[in-house]
């Protein structure tokens, strides 16, 4: 019964030499059912023996990243691996093949992504170079044609002076070149200050050229190409060196490096154009050589090799990590010498296999290492086994529930065990509905049944529900019947076996010792009385199942402190919680359940509540109103015994408990006063540079034979001890009150689900059936739509989320405080298996 | 009153700061770094802490101007989010902060550009924290003529302001009948860290008088507290530096440039004024200051700058001294609630990290012994108030 109480753990050292760490590791990694301790949690992981190689595996993944993002922006579509044994074996067998030690295929891998990388790398490099060329030819064969228009042909003839007596007004330079667009304002004020408004300045925005544009944004890897301008600044003189031209030069290359050199004549011009188009030409088909060599090498990387049922690419990455995840809990051991020690937890009756491993561990050493070597240990008192259980597909989201209030504690009852049906069946009670219950139902089956297909559909929202798909299925039986007891369908009742009731004469009438076989009789919803009737009988159940839960809480904590040996949390804890609960809350619902049995005269009839209330203030009157019929004076001893029972076990809480600690303790006081050799032995390991390793081993020895460990017992500060009781029986007992109450959200919750259902139903469907004809058909066919949206949006969703809250919250706060202490950790396995299924895409 | 209503303009900006408040280094971090025998081992743990990103494209054996570079970038990429998460007032304000790395990078350029440094390597070398497009054409510059530069360039710029009063002022000190000769001579003569002082003392003044009209009262108490430090702080710089300087060779010279270059706002402004401007030596100006605050005890460890021959690394500087103190008051403003002195201090304890990192990695690349007390002049934000 693993899942009552998790597997019993056992403590082991590992003691490995250093020689042989990586192999003995890979192997323990496939077994899976290792929990590896922290040596020293507080070392930074950078000190650590192996951090260059975590560190190492990190660069390699980073590096396999950037490969990735290639890999996408060509649309390679990479095979994921789905059988992590399958891979884990490949990886083995590529390792037998090698015949060299395992560590160093790490070696080659990083070499081998290195070169790839920078292979890869080279290439789209090129391909941007290329890309870029023919850019800025294009930008420039563009900015020639635009400045020819611009300046037109005069520009090359102005060479002769029209007037030879102002020549020098009539001389022009010119400067050409590219900016980026956001600077085109700036550049236009700049160039109107420096020239004091004496020169032409012309702006055209440059469109590039759509040709290109297709390979470019399959590979352009990381710029966003800005738009550009064309600028034509005008100049008077045409003297290289005077002070404006090379103000200006400086200004325009203060603004980009492109500026161009125009043509003196107009051949010139022609040739350049030329010129240009042929050197678009030669790098165009440069760069679709460039390309396809560069994807025949992505090819490479997405096909399988080595018989692995993935892309090389996934191999090389999920080699990495499982090295990297080798490495990092190899950095869990500590270095002694030339071996690696530390502990770790292993489940009960594992070790034959673990020793199995370690054998298979030196066979497969080529260098016939010797092999690591466990040893079962004492574990320091201090620390706490980890929680393990075996879970399986059903059971997982229940104890998702319960962890996710906190991990039980090492070997206590599981509360998960018992939310399996508790949960659904109390979520269930609140949505309680035969339809709304049967659709829940029907969505749960088809997850189970079409699990396979679904799977496939990962844009499903039914594919996201597969996890939960047994809770679901679940949660809709109980609420389909629930909805059959409160025989509730979308607010109508179901007369399913016949009403015991038939009118007559404007009256209902009973049938003679009718009994209603299942549920509610339908009659009643036909009756004014309907919602008085079903409140105090839905109120009624929920404080009983209220009551049922909380006492069977109770009893596991009885039942865990008989486990844990207890006594004193057994007998000065349980005892009288127990008996507090029954003789108060549980007497009550034996009244409710007394009361429905019989029948009562009239004016007879007994207040449970006055009957309750009166047991404390009127503790001497017998009641007028008995509810063991014509028997006061035996239902007033009773409830004087209860009382006295009830009110007795609230010292019996409070007072022995602390007592009995406080005296132990003195006790352990006057014997107590032997050195704590454990506490010497870790002394030691925090100077472990200072002692050799083989006093070292003595003292682990020692330490497992049992012998120097003692319990260091917890100081009990007595203050603290009655502080700690009193809020503990403080809050048993007002819990008791309160939580009882809390309990009420289950006839309420079902009250507003009830009264919801009927809300929709009277105003979409019943209010329009009867307006008859095509108009009422078309409308009655309207409000169905209505209906069924309502319905679907608000009860079928948010309706069930708010119930499965409240169960959330009934399980975790008013059934669980009553035993569930929920301090543990879960155990964590140094699995391969695990660890890459994490991580099996990207 | 402001505090009500803090929350509704600048308070996702101020989460945000708040929320960045955990990327400092701890003390145990710096202990560590200090541990690190070499550069590549810095650059690995600093992967390890809030420069992660900013760092793992890098080559291991990073120079530490790249490293440098790298961490101000960081530090400007945040500013610009948060930034560009204000409104109103408070961009103004972010704005302003970020002019006083404008005129560091201007005066930076200027002073390449005289030394004839090739411009890219200046461009590669700016504070991004301050960059401005039109950083890239002070290439203008011709010789001395700032005007030209301010004319053409400058005054488009956020410290055209700043700039144009520079050069009004330092024109109208000029005798009456000047020439355009004297002005030339004038520029040539003056040296880049000059304009430096003048225009950090102008940005001061304007900061002050903007957070003194625009800002709420909070944040008001809390900048105008850390902006009259600062300014104190300047006016001791200058003072400090001017004892004994060798180009200021009359008592009348000196007591001009300082009176241009002390800044009229802070405690020691004005009732101090006609002592500090007269003060010749470090005991003079000690108890110029000795009615405000702290400074006599800040002013105490100081080296005397008259005997420069004994400095050497051992000694604390001015300087260090008085960065240790801002620290204190930068830590405390950040923790203030509701006002934008956290901004402010937040940026200035983010220098101060930054330049811990590159003090330590330049002792780290020297390979000095870890018992050089140069291993003691870092200064690590926050850590005043466990104290």
């Amino acid at each position: 019964m693993s899942f009552f109480r998790s597997k019993k753990m056992k403590y082991y050292s590992l003691v490995i030499p250093r020689e042989s760490a990586w192999v003995v590791m890979d192997q323990l990694g496939r077994l899976g059912q290792l929990h590896i301790i922290d040596y020293d949690p507080l070392l930074p992981m950078m000190n650590r023996p192996f951090a260059n190689y975590v560190k190492r595996c990190d660069d390699a993944l980073f590096k396999l990243n950037g490969i990735n993002t290639l890999l996408k922006q060509f649309k390679k579509n990479l095979i994921y691996c789905n059988d992590t044994q399958k891979l884990l074996d490949k990886f083995r067998d590529i390792q037998n093949l090698r015949q060299k030690p395992g560590h160093t295929y790490f070696d080659e891998i990083e070499l081998e992504i290195e070169n790839k990388k920078n292979n890869i790398q080279e290439m789209s490099n090129n391909l941007q170079n290329l890309l870029d060329r023919v850019d800025s030819i294009t930008e420039q064969k563009l900015v020639l044609e635009k400045a020819k228009e611009i300046l037109g042909k005069s520009i090359f003839s102005q060479s002769t002076p029209h007037n030879v007596n102002d020549y020098q007004q009539l001389k022009f330079g010119q400067l050409i070149g590219v900016i980026d667009k956001e600077d085109e304002n700036r550049f236009k004020r700049i160039m109107f200050r420096i020239t004091k408004g004496n020169a032409w300045v012309n702006i055209v925005d440059l469109l590039p050229e759509k040709q290109h544009h297709q390979i470019k944004n399959q590979i352009d890897l990381n710029r966003v190409s800005q738009p550009r301008c064309l600028y034509v600044i005008i100049y008077p003189g045409m003297n290289d060196q005077s002070t404006m031209k090379q103000k200006l030069l400086k200004v325009c290359d203060s603004f980009c490096k492109n500026r161009i050199e125009y043509p003196n004549s107009e051949e010139a011009m022609e040739n350049r154009l030329k010129d240009l188009n042929n050197q678009i030409n030669e790098t165009q088909s440069l760069i679709r050589m460039t390309k396809k060599q560069l994807e025949i090498s992505l090819d490479e990387l997405v096909r399988e090799k080595n018989g692995c049922n993935c892309s090389y690419f996934e191999q090389l990455r999920l080699y990495v990590l499982k090295e990297k995840y080798l490495y990092i809990n190899l950095n869990y051991l500590t270095m002694q010498g030339s071996i690696f020690t530390g502990y770790f937890w292993l489940p009960d009756g594992l070790e034959v296999l673990v020793e199995d491993k370690l054998r298979q561990a030196i066979q497969n050493n080529i260098d016939r290492f010797p092999t690591g070597q466990i040893q079962e240990m004492k574990p320091k008192s201090d620390i706490l086994p980890p929680t393990y259980f075996n879970l399986n597909e059903v059971i997982i989201p229940f104890q998702e529930i319960v962890n996710t209030y906190g991990v039980p504690r090492y070997q206590e009852i599981n509360p998960g065990i018992f939310t399996i049906i508790t949960f659904p069946f109390l979520f269930g009670v609140m949505f309680a509905d035969i339809a709304h219950g049967f659709l829940l139902l029907l969505t749960g089956l088809y997850v189970i049944f079409w699990k396979k297909q679904l799977s496939k559909q990962t844009d499903s929202m039914f594919n996201a529900m597969i996890p939960f798909r047994y809770i679901l299925t679940l949660m809709g039986f109980f609420a389909f019947y629930n909805g059959l007891i409160y025989n509730d369908y979308l607010s109508i009742s179901l007369n399913l076996f016949g009403s015991c009731y038939h009118p007559k004469n404007e009256e209902w009438e009973r049938t003679l010792n009718c009994v209603y076989p299942f549920g509610i009789d339908p009659v009643w919803l036909a009756s004014g009385s309907s919602l008085n009737f079903m409140n105090s009988y839905k109120m009624k159940l929920s404080v009983i199942l209220g009551v049922t839960h909380m006492l069977f809480g109770i009893l596991l904590k009885g039942v865990n402190n008989l486990y844990f040996r207890n006594y004193l949390d057994f007998f000065c804890e349980f005892i009288p919680q127990l008996l507090f609960m029954a003789s108060t809350f549980g007497w009550m619902d034996f009244l409710i359940i007394l009361k429905w049995l019989n029948v009562y005269p009239d004016k007879f009839d007994p207040s449970i509540i006055e009957t309750m209330i009166n047991q404390v203030l009127k503790p001497m009157d017998e009641t007028s109103t008995p509810v063991f019929l014509n028997n006061a004076s035996f239902q007033l001893q009773i409830t004087q015994v209860l009382t006295i029972i009830a009110v007795l076990s609230i010292p019996w809480m409070l007072l022995p408990k602390p007592l009995i600690l406080g005296s132990s303790q003195k006790k352990h006081k006057v014997s107590f006063s032997e050195p704590q050799y454990q506490k010497l032995v870790q002394e030691r390991q925090g100077s472990e540079l200072e002692i050799d390793p083989q006093q070292f081993r003595k003292d682990l020895q020692s330490a497992a034979s049992g012998k120097s460990i003692e319990q260091s017992e917890v100081e009990h500060e007595s203050g603290e001890i009655w502080v700690h009781q009193m809020i503990e029986t403080i809050e048993f007992v007002l819990g008791g009150i309160s939580n009882t109450a809390s309990y009420l959200r289950l006839w309420a919750l079902s009250l507003a689900h009830g009264q919801l259902a009927e809300v929709f139903y009277d105003m979409c469907i019943a209010g329009k059936l009867d307006m008859g004809g095509i108009v009422g058909g078309l409308m009655g066919g309207y409000f169905y739509i209505v209906f069924a949206l309502l319905t679907f949006g608000v009860l079928m969703m948010m309706d069930v989320m708010e119930c499965f809250l409240h169960a959330l919250r009934l399980h975790w706060v008013e059934f669980q405080s009553k035993f569930y202490k929920a301090d543990g950790y879960l155990f964590v396995g140094f699995s391969y298996n695990q660890m890459l299924s994490e991580h099996l895409k990207l | 009153m402001d505090l009500c209503v803090f929350g509704v303009d600048d308070g996702y900006a101020e989460a945000i700061i708040r929320g960045l408040r955990a990327s400092f280094l701890t003390e145990a971090q710096y202990q560590q770094m200090k541990n690190c025998a070499s550069i590549p081992e810095l650059k690995s743990f600093l992967e390890e802490t809030d420069y992660q990103n900013c760092l793992q494209a890098d080559n291991p054996q990073i120079p530490t101007s790249i490293l440098r570079q790298r961490l101000k970038k960081k530090l400007a990429d945040e500013f610009e989010y948060i930034e560009a998460q204000s409104t109103g007032i408070l961009t103004k304000y972010l704005f302003h902060l970020r002019c006083r790395f404008m005129i560091d990078n201007v005066v930076n350029m200027i002073e390449g550009l005289k030394n004839k440094i090739d411009i890219e390597i200046l461009l590669s070398n700016i504070d991004p924290l301050g960059w401005f497009p039109e950083i890239k054409n002070i290439k203008v510059l011709e010789g001395d003529d700032y005007s030209s530069l301010y004319r053409d360039v400058l005054i488009d710029t956020p410290i055209g302001v700043y700039f144009m009063k520079f050069l009004e002022e330092s024109i109208e000190n000029l005798h009456e009948n000047r020439t355009l000769n004297d002005i030339q001579n004038l520029f040539r003569e003056m040296k880049p860290e000059y304009i430096r002082t003048s225009l950090k003392k102008m940005w001061l003044e304007d900061f002050y008088s903007f957070c003194e009209s625009e800002l709420m009262p909070t944040s008001q108490e809390a900048l105008l507290e850390l902006l009259k430090f600062e300014a104190d702080f300047k006016t001791v710089q200058v003072i400090y530096n001017s004892i004994g300087n060798r180009d200021l060779n009359t008592a009348a010279k000196i007591i001009t440039t300082r009176k241009q270059l002390c800044p009229t706002i802070g405690n020691l402004y004005p009732d101090c004024e006609k002592v500090y401007l007269q003060a010749m030596t470090l005991d003079a100006l000690r108890e110029a200051v000795k009615g405000c605050d702290n400074y006599r005890d800040l002013l105490k460890d100081a080296p005397d700058p008259l005997k420069r021959e004994e400095f050497n690394v051992q000694t604390k500087t001015l300087d260090d001294i008085m960065y240790d103190d801002e620290c204190r008051r930068y830590a405390l403003s950040f923790d203030g609630q509701g006002s934008y002195g956290v901004f402010y201090a937040y940026l200035k304890l983010k220098e101060q990290e930054i330049r811990n990192i590159i003090w330590l990695a330049e002792m780290i690349s020297r390979k000095l012994a870890k018992n050089h007390p140069g291993w003691k002049k870092i200064i690590i934000p926050f850590s005043h108030l466990g104290k």
